[in-house]
């Protein structure tokens, strides 16, 4: 597997970071204070409609100022280096950019050469990259012919075709049936994780950033609630449910005893969800809960979910597909 | 390398009756790869650009009926020229007739073509864009929004040049091999400046004034439509003032199909067009309306480009 692309010229490890970053249009406030570093991999930018997520991809893109705070993209700054910052990306936005009446091999070459590369060398990669995702027979039909799910694979194409350090994509699957969005993340996941490239997947739907990133950007309302790989935002990961038999007294109870033996727990009506931090948990809740006879409806390991960390930390509810 | 040694060295093993060496064969793996070649940088995407919109424009890489236009319009533009220097060859020597132009007389029989043609190829190279909303991915790109414009203007221009300097200079070359032109190799080179400049000029004035109304609508139809109207519609008012209500010579300066062709007369050392009061215009008055209609073209289409809406 190649190793994921370098942020060049500084030797950063993170191909984004922003450091405190606002942004205004107008009156409304879209970016507040937004601190976040983006490493390696395929990383999720992860909000509802309107958290800010397609601005704060137009200032990576050096499209727009920051009003405030600093942004480095691939140890650079896209705002006054715009064009040298650019030449390493790619970007499929999330609206239907194509030409319709123009061949898609024609396009994803122009864009190529757009990127520097020789018109030979692009052609040849045009046809590569259209290849990868699946369009090989059909690269030579306009994109005006072409169905929904096809036409975002020469959104894609047309961003990785010149091999970028860093591939944006804005809502990739907006339009796609389910079995052509499985297609197409199974497609993101070859990019980020077989290809090396590094991707940013901004998406307001929870199940296809959990499915193929590595890690994490949550935004709400214009502020980050939540940054991290998928381990660290899960914290380890894995909990134990208990539903008591006794309701909300015994529940809380529970949870003081545990509080006493050094285990983390928390109580919502009569479960009590409990860390699994140390593998003696499982030992120290068994003692417990004998020692005290406790009642038990239900008893189950769960993992920590991606909605379970959005949820914790946002107000605004995202979409599950 | 002899050529013998260089077909040696490239021809695969086991081709041409030759035995390939046990275990030289190997499976190349092909689809996407890295890239590690080379990469020409932001500049090369200006001159992609220019490139690719001045084939838009032409229609080239496109089916026929996107080449119908331009090629009716170069017939429109070439054809006098061809008929002119055709009638030269065939009168005997030392005759010559007056209605025959020079260079710079031949700018008006390019008029229609030229009006038409803008007018057409500068929506063609912006509203496209607009429409698919693909100028996103272009300022995604190692383009800016300026360097977009840019490229754009110089694919019209380079357009709109053939259309300006072609005949003209066909016309002067034809002319002197006929033995018909400018006498000596001074006076050649003297009207063949005056011919680069005048289709320069001609060029950048009609590409600032024909790209407005494409940076103001997506729709190409509506941009071409405007665009006739402008440069058409401001010469009628102009005549109207001008000539039928005999408000003053200086109204003629507002007709934008004509102001580009009085520039040119100057260019030419000629009298200029015609005014009401028979008197030609101030020179300093036609460079300067000249100068003033085209930067501010420039900066509304400028202007507009740069409000342009890629991601919010």
């Amino acid at each position: 597997m190649p190793a994921p692309r370098e942020a060049a010229g500084r030797g950063s490890s993170d191909v984004v970071v922003a450091e405190h970053v606002t942004k205004s249009w107008g009156t409304t406030s879209v970016l507040r204070d937004v601190t976040c570093a983006i490493g390696h991999g395929v990383t999720g930018l992860l909000g509802a409609n309107g958290a800010g997520k397609t601005t704060l991809l137009g200032m990576v893109l050096g499209l727009h100022r920051p009003d405030g705070g600093r942004l480095t993209v691939l140890g650079g700054d896209p705002w006054s280096a715009g064009p040298e910052v650019r030449v390493r990306l790619g970007y499929a936005p999330e609206y239907d950019a194509l030409p319709p009446d123009v061949g898609a091999s024609d396009v994803v070459r122009h864009i190529a050469e757009l990127h520097g590369l020789p018109r030979r060398e692009a052609t040849g990669r045009a046809s590569d990259a259209l290849w990868e995702v699946g369009l090989g027979e059909e690269r030579f039909r306009p994109v005006g012919t072409m169905s929904t799910g096809q036409r975002q694979r020469v959104k894609l194409a047309q961003a990785i075709v010149h091999d970028p350090a860093l591939v944006l994509l804005d809502e990739p699957t907006n339009g796609l049936d389910p079995a052509q969005r499985e297609d197409m993340l199974e497609l993101i996941r070859h990019v980020g994780h077989d290809l090396g490239m590094n991707v940013i997947l901004s998406s307001h739907l929870l199940e296809e950033v959990e499915q193929v990133s590595d890690a994490v950007v949550i935004l709400d309302d214009g502020v980050v609630v939540a940054g991290g790989s998928m381990d660290e935002l899960r914290g380890g990961g894995e909990e134990l449910v208990v539903e008591l038999d006794g309701g909300v007294d015994a529940s809380s109870e529970l949870v003081d005893r545990l509080a006493a033996e050094g285990v983390a727990a928390s109580a919502t009506g009569s479960t009590v969800i409990i860390a699994l931090e140390r593998p003696i948990v499982m030992d120290l809740v068994r003692d417990v809960l004998a020692e005290h006879g406790y009642g038990i409806r239900r008893l189950q390991p769960r993992v920590t979910s991606l909605e379970d960390v959005y949820l914790g930390a946002s107000r605004t509810p995202v979409e599950t597909p | 390398m002899t050529s013998d040694a260089h077909a040696h060295t490239l021809r695969p093993a086991g081709a041409a009756g030759e035995v390939a060496p046990e275990g030289a064969a190997r499976i190349l793996e092909t689809g996407y790869r890295s890239y590690s070649g080379q990469r020409l940088g932001p500049r090369h995407a200006v001159w992609t650009l220019a490139r690719h919109t001045f084939e838009r424009i032409m229609g080239l890489r496109r089916p026929a009926r996107y080449k119908v236009l331009p090629i009716a319009t170069f017939g429109i533009a070439y054809l006098p020229a061809i008929t002119f220097i055709g009638i030269t060859a065939l009168l005997p020597a030392g005759r010559r007739f007056d209605f025959i132009p020079d260079p710079g007389g031949y700018f008006p029989f390019v008029t229609a073509a030229l009006v038409l043609f803008a007018s057409l190829a500068a929506p063609e190279a912006l509203c496209p864009d607009k429409r698919s909303r693909f100028v996103g991915i272009y300022l995604a790109s190692p383009l800016t929004r300026t360097t977009y414009l840019l490229a754009k203007a110089a694919a019209v221009a380079a357009a709109v040049l053939l259309v300006t300097f072609g005949p003209p200079l066909l016309l002067l070359v034809g002319r002197a091999l006929q033995n018909a032109g400018p006498r000596g190799f001074g006076a050649f080179m003297a009207t063949f400046a005056q011919t680069v400049v005048a289709g320069v000029a001609l060029s950048v004035m009609f590409t600032c004034l024909s790209l407005v109304i494409p940076s103001l609508t997506d729709r190409r139809a509506f941009a071409s439509a405007g665009s006739i109207l402008l440069l058409v519609g401001t010469g009628a008012i102009s005549g109207i003032l001008a000539f039928g209500l005999r408000l003053g010579d200086g109204w003629t300066l507002l007709a934008l199909n004509r102001l580009p062709f009085e520039l040119v007369e100057r260019i030419f050392d000629r009298r200029g067009l015609p005014t009401p009061s028979h008197h030609p215009l101030p020179t300093w008055s036609v460079l300067l309306t000249s100068l003033v209609l085209t930067v501010v073209a420039g900066l509304v289409t400028w202007r507009q480009v740069s409000r342009t809406e890629v991601s919010r």
